[in-house]
């Protein structure tokens, strides 16, 4: 078992070396290697997988000292495999893909290192060990995105992603320091124990411990997950090859939402920390995702995906519902995984022949067409705002009944029901022969996906938490004075509706209203068009840094 | 009054404006081996003179050491002379050996065995590339990635050495420094190490990246990169050793 655990981070180590050593016999062909190393880490980590389902009890494994732990525990086990699995993808994938590049052998090493310290991260069971593995991530990727060395383009930006992850190692080991001067440990189990035993300890200025490294583990989150401020390196990555992009966005960017679920156990005795995570993340989400939609560049568009995703996940934390947190990085890693594998072909395909159907959704969508005959529209909105929420109502009460009695889940019910609300009104614009049996088949879709979600959601509760009082008291951490929460869910709602009732009039009134867009819209359409001016901030703020610098050297010329 | 001893101690884990003074002589002197030693060696003069004459240390000089070390690291941001770089780096790096005196560390030796002697590796790099192509200069030339492989690849590692990057000693060094500081000077230092890779990083895409010039240059010879490998592997494996005591 103990090798076990030390092989699924050992074996790409192993593979890096001897690819690195055998390339200059093998040649290309040393890619085989580094792919059957990657299929053994695979097979490694589902081996743990299996038995962490079995019930096989958390281990460490450690060098003789206080740090060097490697855990084995539900969250690891499931990180590993996740985190083997794309990795193995990315590396068939890589052995045509980057079949004609220069640096064959030194990607697939640098690729192994990646793999490594990825895996060693999710493992980590002392402060040193998730330090050395969280900078060493930065630095490969660095490396990796830099593939092509003639690249400036390539390094200008790598150099934007390491910048920005360095400034986010700074809390972290921020935090390293206060659990050290607090606990005289790095050990992570026995920190959680001590910070049980005594959650009111306080470090410097009188600070509570909990409260203090939460927030700075969580700025180290958002710096790693692209949150809104931290997030300029995701959407201009797109230079390196694109089985890194995969590997970015569908493993590297997650880091954030696996920190934040590895000290859970501190997060329970916080207070405030957690709404403002909620905070970050819904900004991030709503920035993210207007950004998205205004871009025109494809791959920007993807970068800001995932930055919209990304804000959703650390919302997800921010409300205590840490597991689900778990659950959408992997559906959103595995999905935003294949887009990029699956571009090139794409591209290729759409050569030969665009191959859109001219179907219903292409009217709707494309062409904006409106049908001719629309259904009373007070049926269609009293069956999309009833049908959502009976849905979700019922899966999660059928999976949890005091699932209710939880702040943060009401809170994803809310977006649960506006996203499924808007997703069945769609049908009222969109033009086809039967609309009954589209508005049937978009419910169908719609029960399948939120039965899907909440059942996979509630196992991984099941099997990550599965102390309910844990899980509850991260849920009572994220809570807030009911009365505030009751009015910003009404605010919400009021909000929400009065947005439909806006896109109703437009609908109905059509030309007549709002012809020209106000001088309001258009300022912040140009604000949107700059994205928001913070990589015109960031940029003349680096010039001026380096040109101060090079004043200074100018002046003290002697030393 | 300042100690005078305390003066003359900062001449050597140098203090600004007496840093001056190191930079000065580092950058006329041209021979890298000789560049080699005076990095390696300066900072055992500050030391042994520290432990000699045991001054008291005033409250400023800690302040002022970090400072120093923030101004050079500041200042090696746009230096693409790299030799000169050299010179600034090191003396943001032993401007911070001021720390672990102060508190009392026994191992500050240790320090300067895990930055200096990647410094002096540095220092015999810049030999080589004067050698190579006349001078070393960030942005000149570039893509030595392409021409000379094995360089580039000793380069890159030694930089990432000199950046406290993981698994390299000094990255242990800079947390052991870290644990025993108050919030404020921990805060400064891990911004330090921030400029420190911001700075590596920029001499690494103005040396490695871009396109090949079309001389021929030859590269290091591959026994001379086995003994740079192997001696880094000492480096890391002393750096695990030496850290069971964390």
């Amino acid at each position: 078992m103990n090798s076990l655990i030390v092989l699924v981070p050992g074996l790409p180590v192993l593979s890096a070396i001897l690819t690195h050593l055998l390339a200059p016999r093998a040649g290309r062909g040393v890619a085989r290697i580094s792919v059957g190393f990657a299929l053994l880490t695979f097979l490694s980590a589902g081996a743990l997988l299996v038995l962490a389902v079995m019930g096989e009890p958390n281990q460490a494994v450690s060098l003789d000292r206080d740090w060097g732990i490697i855990l084995f525990d539900p969250l690891s086990s499931l990180m590993a495999l996740v985190i083997s699995g794309i990795s193995l993808i990315v590396h068939l994938y890589s052995v045509r893909y980057m079949a004609e590049e220069t640096g064959y052998a030194r990607f697939f090493v640098m690729l192994d290192f990646m793999t490594a310290a990825l895996l060693l991260m999710v493992a980590a069971g002392d402060l040193i060990t998730l330090l050395i593995s969280w900078h060493i991530i930065g630095v490969m990727l660095y490396f990796l995105l830099g593939q092509d060395t003639q690249s400036q383009t390539a390094y200008r930006y790598g150099l934007w992603t390491f910048i920005t992850y360095r400034i986010g190692d700074i809390p972290l080991v921020l935090a390293a320091v206060v659990l050290f001067h607090a606990y005289g440990t790095w050990s992570l189990p026995v920190i959680f124990e001590q910070l049980g035993a005594n959650p009111d300890a306080e470090t410097f200025f009188g600070l509570p411990v909990a409260e203090a490294v939460g927030a700075l583990v969580a700025m180290a989150a958002f710096a790693r997950s692209a949150q809104f401020l931290l997030h300029i390196w995701l959407p201009y990555t797109m230079e390196g090859p694109t089985p890194v992009s995969a590997l970015m966005h569908a493993g590297i960017v997650n880091s954030g939402g696996f920190l934040i679920n590895r000290f859970a156990p501190l997060y329970i005795h916080t207070g405030d920390v957690l709404h403002w995570v909620f905070v970050v993340g819904l900004f991030t989400a709503v920035i993210g995702s207007v950004l998205m939609l205004s871009q025109n560049d494809v791959k920007k568009s993807l970068g800001y995906s995932t930055m919209g995703q990304m804000g959703f996940m650390i919302m997800e934390c921010g409300v205590g519902a840490f597991s689900l947190a778990i659950f959408h990085l992997i559906a959103h890693g595995l999905f935003k995984g294949t887009m990029f594998l699956s571009a090139g072909g794409v591209i290729g395909e759409a050569r030969r022949d665009d191959g859109v159907p001219k179907d219903d959704l292409y009217t709707f969508v494309v062409e904006r067409e409106a049908p001719k005959v629309q259904q009373p529209l007070l049926v269609m909105v009293g069956i999309t705002l009833v049908i959502p929420i009976l849905v979700l109502v019922l899966t999660h009460w059928w999976v949890a009944p005091d699932l209710y009695q939880r702040q943060g889940a009401i809170i994803l019910l809310f977006f649960g029901w506006v996203t499924g609300a808007q997703l069945l009104f769609s049908t009222y614009h969109m033009k086809a022969a039967n609309p009954w049996r589209l508005l049937g088949l978009i419910l169908f879709s719609f029960v399948v996906v939120v039965v899907g979600y909440t059942l996979i959601s509630h196992a991984f509760d099941q099997f990550l938490y599965n102390d309910h009082e844990f899980a509850s008291q991260l849920y009572r951490a994220a809570g807030i004075d009911i009365v505030w929460f009751d009015t910003l869910v009404v605010l919400t709602t009021i909000i929400v509706v009065l947005g439909w009732v806006r896109a109703y009039r437009v609908e109905k009134l059509g030309s007549h209203i709002d012809q020209k867009p106000s001088h309001w819209w258009m300022n912040f359409y140009s604000l949107i068009a700059r994205e928001f001016y913070i990589i015109d901030f960031y940029s003349g703020l680096s010039r001026r840094l380096l040109a101060a610098s090079a004043r200074l050297n100018v002046w003290l010329r002697w030393g | 009054m300042t100690d005078l001893s305390v003066l003359l101690i900062a001449i050597f884990l140098p203090v600004f404006p007496l840093s001056i003074g190191f930079n000065a002589l580092f950058s006329r002197i041209r021979q890298p081996s000789l560049r080699a030693v005076m990095l390696l060696g300066w900072p055992l003069i500050g030391i042994s003179l520290y432990r000699l004459l045991e001054p008291q240390v005033p409250g400023w000089l800690v302040p002022a050491a970090l400072a120093t070390a923030v101004f050079y690291g500041f200042r090696s941001l746009s230096m693409r002379e790299v030799g000169i770089w050299t010179g600034f780096i090191a003396t943001s790096i032993w401007a911070c050996l001021w720390l672990p005196l102060v508190y009392g560390d026994r191992d500050v030796i240790l320090y300067v065995a895990w930055f200096g002697v990647p410094l002096a590796i540095l220092a015999l790099l810049v030999g080589g590339l004067e050698k190579r192509y006349g001078a070393a200069y960030s942005e000149l030339y570039g893509g030595l990635a392409q021409t000379i492989p094995r360089f580039s690849g000793i380069f890159v590692v030694t930089l990432l050495a000199i950046m406290a990057t993981p698994v390299f000693p000094a990255f242990f060094g800079m947390l052991s420094i870290l644990v025993a500081s108050k919030p404020a000077v921990a805060f400064t230092l891990a911004s330090l190490w921030v400029l420190w890779s911001w700075a590596g990083m920029r001499l690494i895409q103005g040396m490695i990246v871009g396109n090949a010039p079309d001389d021929v240059i030859e590269d290091t010879p591959l026994a001379l990169t086995w003994g740079f490998a192997a001696l880094m592997l000492v480096m890391i494996i002393a750096g695990f050793a030496l850290t069971e005591e964390f």
